[in-house]
């Protein structure tokens, strides 16, 4: 009882921080750009998220600039259904299967009731995603004190895992990412005995390399570099929106998608390696599987825009809760967040609610309120963003670009950075080439540490027995958990064609 | 490197090393030779270009805003940008161009205090 009443007190508390001035104003600025950056194809929210990481720390406090940074990612969610329905380009990742019904329903006139829905459904999902991360935080919090080394290995490598095999295309080019992001992590000082490890004898590689540059570069200019290949058009099929209140009928077919698309997207949220992409796909899947109609699938159902939309904003909710009581990141955009906390000194962790509960109920309040003002920006004022499709994308690369160097340059005053953001940026280009996404590669680096040092002191408490991470009951039912999966996904493969699986 | 007793700095490297091996050998073998005659090519028709004419701007600014300063490098950077890469029309390129500089300079040089390279401006 005393435990909810502590919640409770929290997020008063909370409340109280996200309504001050300053903490509204970034909670709008980051709900604005998350809007913006989701209608634009082309620039995802963990992009965008890089490109302000050098400005995280003197926009302000932890507090602020973390408002504003989750801003982005969940306002996002809500823009990317805009391209979908009205462009059949996803906006963002988590809205790819969008565009399927979403655009059909434009096609059919009804581009109107496709985008309302999208923005109530993310709303209903959005805000049970900030209740469940409002009371499933704590408690897990506070059952992950009692985490140890072996633990956090078993927890660590089951997330890089879970992203890797869950996601992307190929499950052998993602888990090569992931050793090549574990790779670039242990470049530097090394974190027990204090070696240098990789620097190649370049002084300025000593403090390891540094995130906001690498994540710069890969996400930032591999993905102008990339999209500078094809031309990019945005051809809107409707300039046109009415009718954006849906009608009863509409409401009525909707309903049970969105609540089913925000509990798995709640679920998947929370998962280690879960996010909004995933969640929004399942979800997909999940509505054509229970619809009496699946045949109108892929011809306008309501259904499958109101469900995925649902799930991925759920999922951005509480992709949360890893992040803020594990220290764990699931996606690239979280793992964005997490850099952003270590930047304003704040170690995301079990201690991170007790230690500083200003940022997490200051950031868990701010959702509440983001949610409502981004149902504001996307029902009545969806018009207005629909607009932004028609800068073209040759104006926007050469600034995103610019923002970059700058940005990268702010850091550390040197244009050494901005050689490695480049570099960075050259490589991700060819990883995108021959699709090996750079997203689990972020994810490995910013595990990479936490993984080595709870690997390196399971073993010294163990003296050098590797069955530690079996022994013991919470990592072990991790490990446990882990292996079971890899076996079902390696029968699976073995089952279906073996060349198709990898 | 170390033992499993007493994992060292190159413990976890070498490991991921081994790893990484392996999985790109996986990697070679099962890409079947004969799906490549299938599949397109690495850049159908001149792809290439464009990325590297970005590249290639991105090199000059690195090289050049230490000596000639942040104003003119961001300046012709989004010319040259927009013009060589991009077919925009003169006139958008112009206003384009100095809005950003000047935007850019606002942000960074005035409100958030960074020591932008100022070149042969400083006097």
């Amino acid at each position: 009882m005393n435990e909810i009443l502590g919640m409770f007190q929290g997020l008063v508390n909370g409340f109280g921080i996200a309504f001050s001035l300053i903490n509204l104003t970034f909670a709008l600025l980051g709900a604005l750009l998350g809007t913006i950056v989701g209608i634009l194809p082309g620039l995802g929210p963990a992009a965008t998220i890089s490109l302000l990481l050098p400005l995280s720390f003197k926009i302000g406090s932890p507090v602020t600039s973390i408002i504003m940074m989750a801003g982005i990612f969940y306002g996002a969610m809500y823009g990317g259904s805009t391209t979908s329905v009205l462009v059949n380009i996803p906006g963002e990742a988590a809205s790819v299967v969008t565009c399927i019904d979403g655009y059909q329903m434009a096609l059919k006139g009804r581009a109107g009731p496709a985008l309302g829905i999208a923005a109530i459904g993310s709303f209903i999902a959005g805000t049970i995603g900030v209740i469940g991360l409002t009371f499933v935080a704590p408690p897990l919090a506070e059952f992950a004190l009692r985490f140890g080394p072996p633990e956090y290995f078993a927890l660590t490598l089951l997330g890089l895992l879970m992203a890797t095999l869950l996601g992307g295309t190929s499950i052998v080019k993602g888990l090569i990412m992931v050793v090549l992001g574990l790779l670039l992590g242990s470049v530097g000082l090394d974190p027990i005995s204090g070696a240098i490890r990789f620097t190649w004898g370049f002084f300025m590689l000593q403090e390891g390399v540094d995130f906001v540059t690498l994540a710069m570069g890969m996400f930032g200019i591999g993905e102008i570099l990339i999209n500078l290949e094809k031309e990019l058009s945005t051809e809107l099929v409707t300039r046109k929106i009415t009718h954006l209140w849906p009608t009863l009928k509409d409401w009525a077919e909707s309903k049970w998608a969105i609540l089913r698309g925000s509990f798995i997207g709640f679920f998947i949220g929370i998962l280690p390696g879960g996010g909004a992409v995933i969640s929004s796909l399942v979800s997909y899947a999940v509505e054509k599987k229970v619809s009496k109609h699946p045949e109108e699938f892929g011809k306008g159902a309501i259904q499958g825009v109101a469900g995925p939309e649902s799930a991925n904003n759920a999922a951005a909710s509480t992709s949360f809760i890893p992040l803020l009581t594990l220290g764990i990141p699931g996606n690239a955009a979280i793992a964005m967040i997490f850099a952003a906390l270590l930047i304003q000194g704040v170690q995301p962790g079990p201690f991170l609610i007790t230690e500083h509960p200003d940022v997490f109920w200051g950031v868990v309040a701010s959702m509440y309120i983001g949610n409502v003002m981004l149902l504001i920006l996307n029902l009545p004022m969806v018009g207005m963003w629909v607009q932004l499709l028609r800068v073209p994308y040759a104006i926007l690369a050469p600034i995103i670009v610019l923002f970059c160097c700058i940005g990268v340059y702010s850091i550390r005053n040197t244009v050494f950075d901005i050689w490695v953001m480049g570099i960075f940026g050259v490589i991700g280009y060819f990883f995108r080439k021959v699709e090996m996404e750079p997203g689990p590669l972020i994810l490995a680096f910013v595990l990479g540490p936490i993984l080595e040092r709870s690997l390196r002191q399971a073993l010294l408490i163990s003296a050098g027995s590797p069955f530690i991470f079996f022994t013991r009951p919470i990592s072990g039912a991790m490990m446990g958990f882990l292996i079971l999966f890899i076996v079902i996904k390696v029968f699976a493969a073995l089952r279906g064609r073996w060349t198709k699986a990898i | 490197m170390g033992r499993l007793k007493h994992p060292g700095p190159g413990f976890l490297p070498f490991g991921l090393a081994i790893v990484l091996i392996l999985f790109s050998l996986i990697l070679i073998f099962s890409s079947r030779p004969e799906k490549k005659i299938a599949s397109a090519p690495f850049w159908p028709h001149r792809a290439w270009l464009r990325p590297l004419l970005g590249v290639v701007i991105l090199i000059f600014f690195a090289l050049v805003v230490e000596w000639v300063g942040f104003l003119f490098t961001t300046f012709i950077f989004l010319v040259v940008w927009m013009g060589v890469i991009e077919r925009v029309r003169w006139l958008t390129i112009i206003s384009v161009s100095i809005g950003t500089t000047a935007a850019l300079y606002l942000i960074f040089g005035l409100f958030l205090d960074v020591p932008l390279p100022l070149g042969f401006l400083k006097w």
